[in-house]
Parts: C-alpha cells; sequence; structure tokens
C-alpha cells in the first residue's frame, strides 16, 4: 500500500506547506508504518510525468498548496492539466490540504468547491480538502499559537490511516475561524487600529532596508 | 477609457477562441477604447514563488525580472482587467493563474477589514474593473461556471475591484462589447 504526497507550495522545501504535511505524514506513520511512503515537490521536480504516475500508483494521494490569489498557485494547475482521467487508478482516494494567510478560513472554501469538482472530474475517491486559515508566519508564531493545529494536522493523520477519510470533524476543528467574530472580531480591529497586525511586514521591511519605500506606486503614470 | 485583455489560451492555432478576442478588440477599438491584449503564450512570465520580495524588499515591483512587469504597468492603469481562456480541467488556464499570481505587486500587504472579512488594503488610487471570458470544454455545466465565476469574485475583491461580468465565447462579442461601454 503506497500514501503519496504532493507539496504543491511554490517555495518548496522551505513552505508553511511542508510543516502542514509532514505532521499528517507523521500521524499517519504512528498508526501503519507499513504504508510505502512517497513525497515530492512540485517546484522542484520539472518531470511532471513522475507525478502523473502518483496518479496512477497511489492508493492515498494528499495534495497540499497555499491559496493563491483565491485559488491554487499556477504550478498546481500546471499539474492538474497534466493529468488524463483514463490512466488514473480508479479507486485512488484524493485529498487536499489549503492553507491561506489571513486569519479565517473562509477565503478557501470557494477553491475547496473547484477540488471536490475536480475529483469528480477525475474519477477518483475524494476524500475532502481540509481548509486551515491564518498559516502564513508560522514560523514565526509562538509555539503555543501553532501546537494547537498542528496537532490537529497529526490527528487528520492518524484518522486517515485508521479510515482511509480525512475525519469531518478534525476538518471542521481545523477550518475555525471560518468567519471573524465576537471577541475574534474585536481583537483584529484592534491590531489593524493599533498597526500591530502588520508588524510582521514591518520588520521584515525594516529588516530589508525597505521601510521607507513601503507605500511605492512603481507604475504610477 | 483603456482595456487590458489578458489572454491565457494555450493554443496558438488559429482557434475559435482566439478569434473571438480579436474581434472583441476590434469592436472595442471602433467604439473608441485602447484596447491592449497580451498574448501569455508568446511571454516569458516567471511563476511566482512565494518570496514576498515585491511586499518587504522592492515594493510593489517583483523581485524576477521578466515579461509580467509590462502587464502590471498596464493592468494597473487600465480602467478594465479582462482575463480569457478556455476552462481546463474545469477552470481557466494555468498559463492565466501564473499571470495572475503575479499582480500581487499591485496590492499592499497590510490587513483592513471589508465586510469583517481580512483583505489587503490599495497601493495605488484606482484598480480596473474585472471581467472573464472563458470557453466551455465539451463536459462544462453550471456547476463548474459557478465555482470559476466565485473564485474570480473572490479574487476581485482580494484586487479592490468587482467582478462586473463572466461570460463565455459563446455570448456575442457585438453584446459583451456593448456591456463593457455601458457600465
Amino acid at each position: 500500500m503506497k500514501l503519496s504526497i504532493i507539496n504543491g507550495s511554490p517555495r518548496g522545501k522551505s513552505s508553511n506547506t511542508r510543516i502542514i504535511l509532514e505532521k499528517i505524514q507523521e500521524g499517519f506513520s504512528s498508526v501503519d508504518s507499513t504504508f510505502e511512503l512517497e513525497e515530492a515537490y512540485l517546484k522542484s521536480e520539472k518531470d511532471i510525468a513522475r507525478f502523473r504516475k502518483m496518479f496512477e500508483t497511489a492508493d492515498i494521494l494528499i495534495i497540499g498548496f497555499p491559496l493563491y490569489t483565491d485559488a491554487m498557485p499556477g504550478i498546481v494547475k500546471q499539474l492538474f492539466e497534466a493529468l488524463d482521467p483514463k490512466t488514473i487508478k480508479k479507486d485512488l482516494r484524493l485529498g487536499f490540504i489549503v492553507q491561506s494567510g489571513f486569519s479565517e478560513s473562509y477565503h478557501s472554501e470557494f477553491i475547496q468547491s473547484y477540488l471536490a469538482k475536480l475529483s469528480r472530474r477525475l474519477g477518483v475517491e475524494y476524500i475532502g480538502t481540509a481548509i486551515k486559515g491564518g498559516v502564513e508566519g508560522i514560523k514565526v508564531q509562538p509555539k503555543w499559537m501553532t501546537k494547537k493545529y498542528l496537532s490537529l494536522f497529526y490527528d487528520l493523520g492518524q484518522q486517515l490511516a485508521l479510515d482511509w477519510e480525512f475525519d469531518e470533524n478534525t476538518m471542521e476543528r481545523l477550518a475555525q475561524p471560518k468567519y471573524l467574530a465576537g471577541s475574534r472580531l474585536m481583537l483584529t480591529k484592534f491590531f489593524i487600529k493599533t498597526g500591530l497586525a502588520n508588524f510582521y511586514w514591518n520588520s521584515q521591511l525594516k529588516e530589508n532596508k525597505a521601510f521607507n519605500k513601503r507605500y511605492a506606486k512603481p507604475y504610477s503614470e | 477609457m483603456t482595456i487590458t485583455i489578458l489572454n491565457g489560451n494555450p493554443d496558438n492555432g488559429s482557434s475559435y477562441f482566439n478569434s473571438y478576442i480579436t474581434d472583441l478588440q476590434s469592436l472595442l477599438k471602433l467604439k473608441g477604447f485602447a484596447v491592449r491584449t497580451f498574448n501569455l503564450r508568446e511571454m516569458d512570465i516567471k511563476s511566482c514563488t512565494g518570496c514576498w520580495g515585491c511586499w518587504v524588499k522592492t515594493p510593489g515591483e517583483c523581485t524576477i525580472p521578466d515579461d509580467s512587469i509590462e502587464v502590471r504597468r498596464a493592468v494597473i492603469n487600465s480602467d478594465w482587467l479582462i482575463f480569457a481562456s478556455p476552462l481546463i480541467m474545469g477552470f481557466t488556464s494555468a498559463l492565466l493563474k501564473i499571470m495572475q499570481d503575479k499582480i500581487i505587486p499591485l496590492v499592499h500587504p497590510y490587513i483592513e477589514l471589508v465586510d469583517n472579512e481580512c483583505h489587503h488594503i490599495k497601493r495605488y488610487d484606482n484598480y480596473p474593473k474585472i471581467g472573464l471570458i472563458y470557453g466551455k470544454e465539451p463536459d462544462t455545466d453550471m456547476e463548474d461556471i459557478r465555482i470559476v465565476t466565485d473564485i474570480y469574485k473572490r479574487m476581485a475583491l482580494n484586487f479592490k475591484s468587482e467582478l462586473i461580468f463572466a461570460e463565455s465565447i459563446e455570448f456575442e462579442p457585438e453584446k459583451l462589447a456593448n456591456e463593457v461601454i455601458h457600465h
């Protein structure tokens, strides 16, 4: 039996997507270590044939990517276009992970609909799309913040090994918050008003000595 | 009034899709618009690498030099931005999406709330209205059209704009040109 994982992040090995996919894999392996594991990075692999092969040989295939302009990154669309439903393994179980920068996961619900439809078009067994917001900055977020949701991805991996499905309840928990409301909305408003929301960007702008140019309009005519 | 059309059709032949775009361009020009069409398949556009250089190193400009510079300049100085592509696997082409990913430098990394949702703030004062022209696949159904239209509506919202129309190339170019003029 084979579990294949495709990392569709344009950042490849230094991606936030990798941190999430590794958690799923860890969770999976902790339950079932008999599976053959294969992982591949869309960014670094020029040969699309390898990815097509994964659709033909895997029993479970997980594709993870960050949300780019409200959809899949261009390189992930390239992969989708290279697929031939006729050669794909008929009982392949296909699932997706979509992570985004904004804290609410609502932004990813639209690509979720696309991925469900794509799976039907490919004629595979769709096991779901787990969406998660607030992932940009995962490497600078304090451990207590990331620990909770990374352990949910670990759980998702464990349940995948047991049931060959993405657990609905875990996906629902990962998707929280879907919208900003209540105290979270108040806090976001406070962060924006005080400029704290821009801290992540400002520190990088300053590091690059580009802070004074942050409002540049290079194409203004 | 200026219009930028991004033709993301990967086929270079004399396909119906390309001639539709050419016809539409001629009609819009006849009606007094300055129209510029970028045939993306003929251009060198490198994929976004997610480096955020355009936000934190050279604000407003991508750090990878390629033909997308020209596209961004045209887009932000236009009244309309029209995305054009045949649907492939239920969505606009990878060719178009690769260019679309590279319009990110046109917005600012800072966040604001729009209807209680997080969105990026404007970098420029004005953003073009957005239209989408697509070609159907043999198996395209209403659900596919709804999915694609919804995603472009969301994209337009993040691009500080609005999706004004999403039409297939079955829609008469004359009618579409009128829609653009009268909006």
